[in-house]
């Protein structure tokens, strides 16, 4: 495999590292930036977020939309594999029109369509979350399956594998790096909408957001917002070298 | 080795395969050949069980296909098709490997057996083995195909139109190593092409077919010599039919033993006479030289000889 490994693929790798770093030093450095803060708003009493640990809250925002995600991931593969399979066929249309429906659904107001049914907390969040999350992926599942060169199935059956070992050694990871591009697709949104979910009191990066929004306090909102795009695009980077290691067979 | 007994076939309303009788003897290569809609393919495709026949009995080994599991009969069906279908992102190793490793063969001899397949089929194993196959030319593709469907050493070998998507000169000696192939293995082939030529060259038998049925089953020979009707000398081709009659006949059998040809060229004793009479008339000669695998002039190959 080695053998293929391009100079784009390191390039990746590192600018992932480098991302990283960068934020964990972000990460450690946050605590100890009061003078920082002080300086840029000299108007504010408390101009450092002190209710949770920064690290506490990345935590809890990873926490969040790893579940959700993971929640996401089974149901929509599930659910991609089912209807690209015969006897699932006919819910194929269903699948497809929930998705472009979901797709022009904001994410906010699926948060505020949940609190009524489960109330305030980390659970309506997830929730809505891994509803948002399912849509991405499941479109994605079919349409890598679909896309799967027809000659390889045709010869695996030839050949003598089974359904079973069809789906999962030669349709799925033929299908892989489309599948990943609809997760990714999904937790960049849901890196995003866990921001929002603290507005319905799920702890989150977003906690210092909403608390700096309601009192006014501009430093607060600026920490939130830096840690939140810095775990975007960390992330983000991550499924890149994630990607290119998923398609690595795949022609240059 | 197969055997159709009275099989018939219908997609929706349309009959492809009518009361098919056709048995493949072991060790034959039995060219299915006809034009698009003839059935050919779904003949091929009854044998493994990818497609199911309706009515009749189809026997494998003895035993009617349909008392194996599909999965555990195709695994002892060697299948090559057009479109090849290697597995993308597995190497050439781990594409061979597919059968063997389904039937749970220890490592060693799958290793074994790789490399045994690649020298079979004239890849170098230094080079290709560790080969993703987007990096392989067309034909060496294929090569890697026929060598997959080997691989677990089949009883029979299933092939739909497996060059037809080659250029001439790769499609040409990939025919020339089934044939080799054929003569060292030993293999039951059955293979579909709508080349006549191809099938004159590799068959052992040729069935012409014609809307689901057979018209003629007979040595490549015998269906020149004798073609059953209008049909099948219309598919043998009327401007090059000569040419093919010659293409069946060896040098070794015209030759002359006396040695009487001077100049440049020479041809095999096996070598068609076909091929004899093209060397001919390139050289503008009336006779040629034939000679050995080692060089030794042998004999002497008149013209006259050829076309009487």
């Amino acid at each position: 495999m080695t053998v293929l490994t391009t100079r784009q693929d390191r390039q990746s790798s590192i600018r992932f590292l480098t991302a990283l770093t960068v934020f964990l030093a972000l990460l450690l450095a946050l605590p100890h930036s009061t003078p920082v803060f002080a300086a840029l708003f000299p108007v504010l009493d408390r101009p450092l977020y002190q209710q949770q640990s920064f690290a506490s809250l990345v935590l809890a925002h990873l926490e969040l939309v790893g579940a959700a995600t993971l929640m996401a991931t089974t149901v929509g593969v599930g659910a991609g594999v089912y209807v690209t399979r015969p006897q699932g066929r006919e819910f194929r249309r269903l699948i497809e029109t929930l998705s472009a429906m979901g797709q022009t659904f904001p994410p906010v107001a699926v948060l505020a369509l949940s609190v009524p049914v489960i109330g305030f907390g980390f659970w309506p969040a997830f929730i809505a979350l891994a509803l948002y999350g399912v849509l991405p992926i499941a479109e994605n599942t079919v349409s890598g399956l679909e896309g799967v060169d027809r000659a390889a199935t045709e010869a695996a059956e030839g050949i003598g594998m089974t359904r079973g070992q069809r789906l999962l050694q030669i349709e799925l990871p033929l299908a892989a790096p489309v599948i990943l591009a609809g997760i990714r697709t999904s937790v960049t949104i849901n890196i995003g909408t866990a921001a929002i979910a603290s507005t319905v009191g799920a702890v989150s990066l977003g906690s210092p957001i909403i608390i700096g929004l309601n009192g006014n306090n501009t430093a607060y909102i600026l920490q939130g917002a830096l840690l939140v795009s810095g775990l975007a695009i960390v992330v983000d980077m991550g499924f890149d070298v994630l990607s290119r290691r998923f398609g690595r067979w795949k022609v240059r | 080795m197969i055997e159709f007994h009275q099989i018939s076939k219908k997609f929706g309303e349309n009959t492809v395969v009518r009361d098919l009788n056709l048995t493949v003897t072991r060790g034959e290569f039995c060219v299915l050949i006809g034009s698009s809609g003839s059935g050919k393919s779904t003949i091929l495709k009854m044998i493994n069980r990818l497609v199911e026949h309706d009515t009749g009995e189809i026997r494998f080994a003895g035993e009617e296909i349909r008392t194996f599991p599909p999965e555990v009969l195709r695994r002892r069906i060697g299948y090559a098709i057009q479109s090849v279908g290697l597995f993308p992102h597995w190497t050439v190793e781990a594409n061979i490997a597919t059968v063997p490793r389904l039937l749970g063969w220890a490592p060693d001899r799958i290793d074994a057996r790789i490399a045994e397949l690649l020298h079979l089929l004239n890849l170098d194993a230094a080079r290709y083995r560790k080969a993703f196959p987007h990096q392989l030319s067309g034909g060496q593709q294929q090569r890697v195909g026929v060598a997959r469907a080997l691989a677990a050493d089949p009883d029979v070998l299933l092939m739909d139109e497996p060059f037809g998507a080659l250029d001439p000169i790769t499609r040409d000696s990939l025919q020339s190593e089934m044939t080799r192939i054929h003569a060292e293995t030993g293999k039951t082939i059955v293979f579909v092409t709508h080349d006549m030529d191809e099938a004159l060259r590799l068959a052992s038998r040729v069935v012409i077919l014609d809307k689901g049925h057979i018209v003629q089953a007979a040595s490549p020979r015998d269906l020149l010599n004798a073609p059953a009707n209008d049909f099948v000398r219309e598919f043998l081709g009327k401007d090059d039919y000569g040419l093919k009659l010659l293409s069946v006949e060896t040098v070794a059998k015209r030759m002359r033993r006396s040695i009487e040809a001077d100049g440049e060229g020479s041809v095999l004793p096996e070598d068609n006479l076909r091929l004899a009479l093209s060397r001919m008339v390139a050289l503008k000669t009336d006779r040629i030289a034939v000679c050995n695998a080692l060089g030794a002039r042998t004999g002497t190959l008149f013209l006259a000889d050829v076309v009487t």
